[in-house]
Order: structure tokens, then C-alpha cells, then sequence
């Protein structure tokens, strides 16, 4: 049927779009893994092969953002002044749990006109922890030791259950499960998920990028064979308080 | 199982191959078809671009060894009218940046105005930081993002090229604030098209394409769009932003050979 | 005229003006020496941003509920069970721990009692969003009261001063469905608000897509004299056969027992472990799993070992 045999379609302005790709964060007992792939789409086009999705916002806070890239990048770029406006006010960095906080109020701020993004905080707590809180678009959030999100959510939060949580497996008798698991594990799950989201989901691969977060005084014996890394540890030494930030770049397939 | 139709329905389709069969880059089509506002103009108090009248269709843009370069054709259509053949859709601001625009022509009248305003403010304040491509761009980005966000947009697909301080600057924002960066760009049907050509020609080569070798692969995509987009003219300009300044060329056009079509039925003149 | 929704009182030019007036304006409190702090409790309401579009909740509604359209873009999480009862020995709160985005599970360990304060429990049942947000606020108000008054808040008055607010919001697409439970100077008290603007007094409530299911428990083992250790094992009961039946609730429960002393955390189960081996050696509770063990009693399919 021609378009002009149909009724008048309303053409509505959509001011929203999904531009795919997919973010992860870990928790350990005192480090923090953040990771993104870089591609950004638009349907089944593939925009560019690299834009950042994982962001340093201080030396012990690391924000992913995924959904509607535009909104993405605004609201880092607020939530990154209200941080400065913090340090200036404080002279130090704002603690995780403060960041956490203060992205709800930001994401609901907008709650009739919401941000569409889905936003992973990961970091170092005050107490030396490795902490991962999650979000909703409108802000609701809630602190984990993992969690996926984007568009192979589905596929990698199921197998991050089983390797994080040890979901529907049995530990052996007389050894438990680990609470936590050890750096170079979690890494390795990390590179796992993104090179089988990579294989089995279109809008998944080009490039990953792994921020890896270390609590005060950790060793990063670890992470130093790796290559490719790149510490990235930038406050001043006025408020610096000991919070290691590194990068981990990594290919992925193209197609 | 069903690849197609989840959503065929959602308004959200513009310029996007999975919403629609046959995708119209600004759905220029649509007005004249018998669409029409819910009363008349003043209903609203302020008019707002809910669709795009006068457009133009892609911009291309590649890197290479001295700098970008850039082109778009003269063409403004009016819908399914070529409307006017003598329109420039590239435009310099400064010394160092060339925007390309797609989409609504007066929408990138409106912005040329700015961005040439801003360059009147900028001289006046000869204060030694001249902006870049860079600082344009991203001006550039907040005022679409902004736009979109007052549910008012600016009905283009903008590149930003540029060159200073010995960097090339190369960068995409379009209606709905959405940004990227890469050392190929293409809007409209430029992205299906014309993308392919130019990534596999640059992409890992922008660091040795000659100008000459540069000027060749954008000809030969301008040609290849001209025979595929209904919506595109044989006659364009190419611009190169290089340390030597932004230089946007004199109208030009590329040779064609049509004699394949009189052996297509449909494409001829056979009747039956 | 709530100031927010009289903006929705005209869509005239001038109307649209004044709404460009008040947004995007960065208040004082952001910066300086409260950087970082925001204005919570400084002003009456927090202001929103609104799409200027001709019908804004809409807008919203076109873009965010998944219960119409699955293909909208932002989801926002449904599905729930939540209780609270009272009874002699104060009121217990139970709910679950699932949080669903379509059919897809996006989390399992939601924490949807919201802490109020030592005193106040809410839960959290339709968008978490709203609920999260909205009952933190209502502990920054309950907080300010106690400054202002020198002494806690009553729950009549809190639920109040909650649902006074979300009506505020009436038909703009907030969804919650709360209940508020405390000790006040009147004892044990509960309190149903909801988005819509309802408030309701009660000793029994459950709220969510899988209440029915802990209403038919709760219904068939309540009584005003339950001892406490019956009344959580009645809550922990209760939750336990809505995530057994219903497919959007699940997971966890957690619960709670408010005391005069305030609230007491008692404990998380899992649902799954509570099936078939129930909620282990816990006062109040019967030896055995929930499910599995009353359905397979004297089969003779049921694996030889456990053969009695």
C-alpha cells in the first residue's frame, strides 16, 4: 500500500534513540573492575569504533553509562562539575557513597523527562572496599558486588551469577565459596563476558576498555605484567588519599 | 520469528534502515502527503521543526596526511523536488573549522548565523585564544543537545572538520545531540553508502593518504552516491582544512556513464 | 495550584516562557561552602524538569510504561510483594526481593524496605524510583520535625505528610505503592499510601502484583495474638507462597519486626531454600521446607534416602 493511501501519520519527535553497547563492574574486597566496549550504533549502523562509555570521575570513582549516548555524556558532564564544585568547596574528593547518592538525586531530578541511561558506579568505599552500585534511568540504585548492563545485559548478568555468585553450583564439601574473588580472576571473567557478548550480540565489540580501581596500599604486582595497562591516578597530592586508578585496553572483533 | 515489525509503529523511525523498508534520511517525503498540523500554525504560539521541509542529504568527510577534507553536493530538494541547485552546505567558521550540513536547509541557515556571530564576538575579543574545531564542535553539540531537549530540534546531521595546532579534528553531532568522533564520516545516505567505501580506502591509511589520493576516494564516493541517491546532484564542493586554512572549492562534478541503463528495463525508455 | 502542575494549566506562549525562566537555573546551594550537599530541606519541594511538549505525562507515559508498550526504551521496574500487619507484639513487615523489567529479572536482591529511620519503615512496591526517593525525602522531613517539635513524629502524621505530597503529583506518572509502619506514642501503627493520593489506616495490608497470594496466607494464620516468633514465621510464610506463585516476585525475603524500641531487622531467606528446606532452625517455624516436603510425604518417587 503507498503512504499516501494510509491515514495521516503524526510524525511525532522522538527525542530519544538507543545507541547499543554494553558496561560491567566488579567488586572486590579492596579493588573495583569498570568496563565498557567502545562501539556505538544506531540501528545496524555502527557509528564509530571507539567511544569511551567508562569514565574517571576521581581517583576512587569510576561512572559507566550506556542507553541514549547524548544523555550519557551530558550527564557525566554534570556529574562531573557537581564533583569539582565539591573539591573546590571541601578540598577533597566526594566519597563513593556520597557519588552514589547524589546521581539519584541527579537522575530523578529528571524524572518526567528522564535521562535514558543506565549508570554503573564503581569504586573504593571510606572503610577501603571495593564497592559497585547500580542504577535505574530515574535513579533508583542499590549497591552490589556485580553487575551488567546494556544491551547484552541478558547475556552477560547470568553468566557473571554463576562466576561471581556461584549461582546453582554446588562448592565442594569443606571449601566453601570465596566471598570475594582474587584481581587477575575477575579480569579474566571481565574479558570472558565481553568477547562472547562480542560473538553472540550485533551491537557488542571494536574495543574494551577496563578500569581497575585499587584500594589504598593494594599491592599491583598484577597488573603490572599486564600489558596494555596504564595508571591513570591523577589527583593532587593535597587531597590524594592513596586510591591507585589504572587502565586496561583491550581489542575486540570488528564484525 | 519476526526481524521487522516490533517496530514499524514507533515514530521513532527517522533515518534508520531497521525501522523502515525504505528509509527517507529527514523523512523529507512526508509533506506533501496530505500530513497536516492539528489546526493552524498559530495554535501552538511558536512554531517548531517537527519535520524537515528543505533539505539537503549527505556530507562525507575523510582524514588524511595534511588534514580533512570534506564534501556535499548544491543540492536543497523540496521534498521529492530538486529545488534549488546552487545552495552551499559547507560552510567555514574561522580559520581553522568547516561544518557540512544534512537535513533542514533553514535550520543550518539558523546555525551559520550563530556560529557566524560567534565569530564577529570572537574577533572582538582578540583575546589570543582563537577557537577550534574543537571548541565549535562542542558548542555545536550543547546547542543540538539543547535543542532536542526543549523537544525543538534542529532537523540536521552535521560534520564538524578542522585543523589546528598541527591536529586534525574530525566529528559528527546530529537533532538529537548524539556525538562521535572517527577519521571517517558520512551522514544521510552517506552512512550506507558512502561509509563503506571510505572506511575501507582511510581507515589505518589517514597518516599517508596524499591530498591527491585523498580528493580521489571522495570524488569516487560522490559519484557512487549521485548514481544510488535519488535525493543528490552532480555538482558539488569539496573542502580541505589542512595548516594552510579551511578552502572550500568552486562547484564541481564527476563523470557519469548512464549507456548501462539502456539495457534495463525500467531504467529506459522501453514502454512493455 | 502545585507549582509544577500549574505549569501544566496552559500551553500558551507565555506559559512557555515562564517555564524557561525556572529551568536550568543552578541554585546557590550547589556550590560554595554547601557544594556538593544539594538544597534537601532547605526548600519546600524539589524542583523537576519538564518535557516541554503539549501533554507532558504523555509524553512520559509513551517513552517509559512497558505495561503497554514492551518496546518502549526505559523501563521501569513492577512487580513485587510487600506485608505488614500488627499485632500484639508490634507489626511485622515482610517483602521480596525481585525487581522485573518486562520478563526479564534485573534484580534479585532489591532491598525494598526502605529504613526511614530508627523508628519508620516504608516499603516499596511499583516504580523503585519513586518510592526510594520520595521516602528518603520523607526521612529528611521526619528529621526536620523532630528539630522543629523536640519530639518524633507521629505515623499518622508521616504517612501524611507522604501522601500530601505524591498527590501533589496526581496523574503525572508517579507509581507507588507504600506502606509505612512505626511506633509512635499511640503504639504500633501502619499506614497504606499509594500515588494515587490514598491513605488508609489498617492492621493487614499487602501490596503487588503476588499480595493476593500473601493475602490468602495471611488471612488464613493472622491473629491479634500471635506471639512474635508466629507472627514473623506467618510474614516470612506469607512472601514465601507469592514468590512461589507469582512470576514477578521472588528471589529473597527480608524481614522486619517493629518493636516499641524501633525496628529490628530479623532476617534475608531465600525463596528456593525456603521450598525445601525452610527457613532452618529459626523460633516459630515448623522443621522442613515449605513446598517440597508437604507435596512428596509418602511418594514413592521422593529419592529412598529420605524414606522414612
Amino acid at each position: 500500500m503507498s503512504p499516501s493511501a494510509q491515514a495521516p501519520i503524526r510524525h511525532d519527535f522522538n527525542p530519544y534513540t538507543e545507541n547499543g553497547g554494553t558496561i560491567l563492574a566488579i567488586a572486590g574486597a579492596d579493588f573495583a573492575v569498570i568496563a565498557g566496549d567502545t562501539r556505538q550504533s544506531e540501528g545496524y549502523n555502527i557509528q564509530t569504533r571507539y567511544a569511551p562509555k567508562v569514565f574517571r570521575l576521581t581517583d576512587k570513582a569510576v561512572l559507566a553509562v550506556n542507553g541514549f549516548a547524548a544523555d550519557g555524556n551530558m550527564f557525566v558532564k554534570k556529574v562531573k562539575q557537581r564533583l569539582e564544585w565539591y573539591r573546590h568547596a571541601h578540598a577533597k574528593d566526594m566519597p563513593l557513597h556520597a557519588i552514589a547518592r547524589l546521581i539519584q538525586t541527579m537522575l530523578y531530578a529528571k524524572r518526567f523527562f528522564p535521562y535514558y541511561v543506565y549508570n554503573i558506579l564503581g569504586g573504593i568505599e571510606e572503610d577501603g572496599t571495593g564497592a559497585v552500585y547500580s542504577f535505574d534511568p530515574v535513579g533508583s540504585y542499590e549497591r552490589e558486588a556485580c553487575r551488567a548492563a546494556g544491551a547484552a545485559q541478558s547475556l552477560v548478568q547470568p553468566f557473571l551469577d554463576n562466576q561471581i555468585y556461584f549461582k546453582n553450583q554446588q562448592a565442594a564439601p569443606g571449601s566453601p565459596h570465596p566471598a570475594h574473588l582474587p584481581l587477575n580472576q575477575v579480569l579474566a571473567l571481565v574479558t570472558d563476558s565481553f568477547t562472547s557478548a562480542t560473538e553472540r550480540h550485533i551491537e557488542v565489540g571494536d574495543g574494551l576498555e577496563i578500569y581497575i580501581v585499587l584500594a589504598k596500599g593494594r599491592n599491583s604486582n598484577e597488573l603490572e605484567s599486564l600489558k596494555g595497562v596504564a595508571e591513570v591516578t591523577t589527583a593532587s597530592e593535597a587531597i590524594a588519599t592513596g586510591e591507585r586508578l589504572f587502565v586496561l585496553r583491550r581489542e575486540l572483533k570488528k564484525d | 520469528m519476526n526481524f521487522s515489525s516490533h517496530s514499524t509503529m514507533n515514530p521513532m523511525a527517522w533515518g534508520n534502515l531497521r525501522e523502515d523498508a525504505y528509509p527517507e534520511p529527514f523523512g523529507a517525503y512526508s509533506h506533501n502527503q496530505g500530513v497536516k498540523p492539528r489546526a493552524d500554525a498559530f495554535t501552538d504560539g511558536v512554531q517548531r521543526t517537527q519535520q524537515p521541509i528543505v533539505t539537503g542529504t549527505s556530507v562525507l568527510a575523510i582524514k588524511y596526511k595534511d588534514g580533512i577534507m570534506m564534501a556535499a553536493d548544491n543540492l536543497a530538494s523540496y521534498g521529492s523536488l530538486a529545488r534549488f541547485k546552487d545552495i552551499q552546505r559547507l560552510h567555514a567558521v574561522g580559520d581553522y573549522t568547516v561544518i557540512g550540513a544534512g537535513g533542514d536547509m533553514s535550520d543550518f541557515q539558523y546555525l551559520q548565523q550563530i556560529l557566524d556571530d560567534l565569530m564577529v564576538e570572537e574577533f572582538a575579543a582578540e583575546d589570543g585564544h582563537p577557537l577550534g574545531p574543537a571548541e565549535i564542535y562542542e558548542y555545536l553539540s550543547q546547542i543540538m543537545y539543547g535543542r532536542r531537549s526543549k523537544i525543538n530540534p534542529l532537523w540536521n546531521s552535521l560534520l564538524v572538520g578542522g585543523f589546528k595546532d598541527g591536529k586534525r579534528f574530525l566529528g559528527y553531532v546530529d537533532l538529537l545531540g548524539t556525538t562521535y568522533t572517527a577519521s571517517t564520516l558520512a551522514t544521510g545516505y552517506g552512512a550506507y553508502i558512502a561509509q563503506p567505501l571510505l572506511r575501507k580506502a582511510v581507515e589505518g591509511r589517514e597518516d599517508t593518504l596524499t591530498e591527491e589520493e585523498a580528493r580521489e576516494i571522495i570524488k569516487e564516493s560522490m559519484k557512487v552516491l549521485y548514481y544510488r541517491d535519488a535525493r543528490s546532484l552532480n555538482k558539488f564542493q569539496i573542502a580541505t582544512i589542512t595548516e594552510k586554512g579551511a578552502v572550500i572549492s568552486e562547484s564541481m562534478s564527476s563523470e557519469t556513464i548512464w549507456a548501462f541503463a539502456e539495457g534495463i528495463r525500467g531504467y529506459g525508455a522501453q514502454t512493455s | 495550584m502545585n507549582s509544577i502542575a500549574s505549569r501544566f494549566a496552559s500551553t500558551s506562549a507565555s506559559a512557555a516562557i515562564s517555564r524557561d525562566e525556572e529551568e536550568n537555573q543552578v541554585a546557590a546551594s550547589m556550590w560554595g561552602s554547601t557544594g556538593g550537599f544539594g538544597n534537601l530541606g532547605q526548600v519546600g519541594i524539589p524542583s523537576f524538569e519538564i518535557p516541554r511538549v503539549p501533554d507532558p505525562t504523555n509524553f512520559l507515559r509513551m517513552h517509559t510504561d512497558d505495561r503497554n508498550d514492551p518496546s518502549c526504551r526505559i523501563k521501569i521496574q513492577h512487580g513485587t510483594t510487600t506485608l505488614a500487619f500488627r499485632f500484639q507484639g508490634g507489626i511485622i513487615v515482610a517483602v521480596d526481593s525481585r525487581a522485573t523489567a518486562g520478563s526479564y529479572i534485573a534484580s534479585g536482591t532489591v532491598k525494598k524496605v526502605i529504613e526511614i529511620n530508627k523508628y519508620l519503615l516504608g516499603t516499596m512496591a511499583g516504580g523503585a524510583a519513586d518510592c526510594q526517593y520520595w521516602e528518603t525525602y520523607l526521612g529528611i522531613q521526619c528529621r526536620l520535625h523532630e528539630l522543629r517539635n523536640r519530639e518524633r513524629i507521629s505515623v499518622a502524621a508521616a504517612s501524611k505528610y507522604l501522601s500530601n505530597l505524591v498527590y501533589g503529583y496526581k496523574g503525572m506518572g508517579l507509581s507507588m505503592g507504600t506502606m509505612i509502619a512505626g511506633w509512635d506514642k499511640t503504639g504500633p501503627a501502619l499506614f497504606y499510601v499509594d500515588s494515587d493520593g490514598q491513605r488508609l489506616k489498617g492492621d493487614l495490608f499487602s501490596v503487588g502484583s503476588g499480595s493476593t497470594f500473601a493475602y490468602g496466607v495471611l488471612d488464613a494464620g493472622y491473629r491479634w495474638d500471635l506471639s512474635e516468633e508466629e507472627a514473623q514465621e506467618l510474614g516470612r510464610r506469607a512472601i514465601y507462597a507469592a514468590g512461589h506463585r507469582d512470576a514477578f516476585s521472588g528471589n529473597t525475603v527480608n524481614l522486619y519486626h517493629v518493636k516499641e524500641d524501633g525496628w529490628k531487622f530479623i532476617g534475608n531467606y531465600d525463596v528456593t531454600t525456603l521450598h525445601y528446606e525452610g527457613p532452618g532452625n529459626v523460633p516459630g517455624a515448623v522443621p522442613g521446607g515449605y513446598g517440597y516436603d508437604v507435596r512428596t510425604e509418602g511418594l514413592h518417587s521422593r529419592g529412598a534416602a529420605t524414606v522414612a
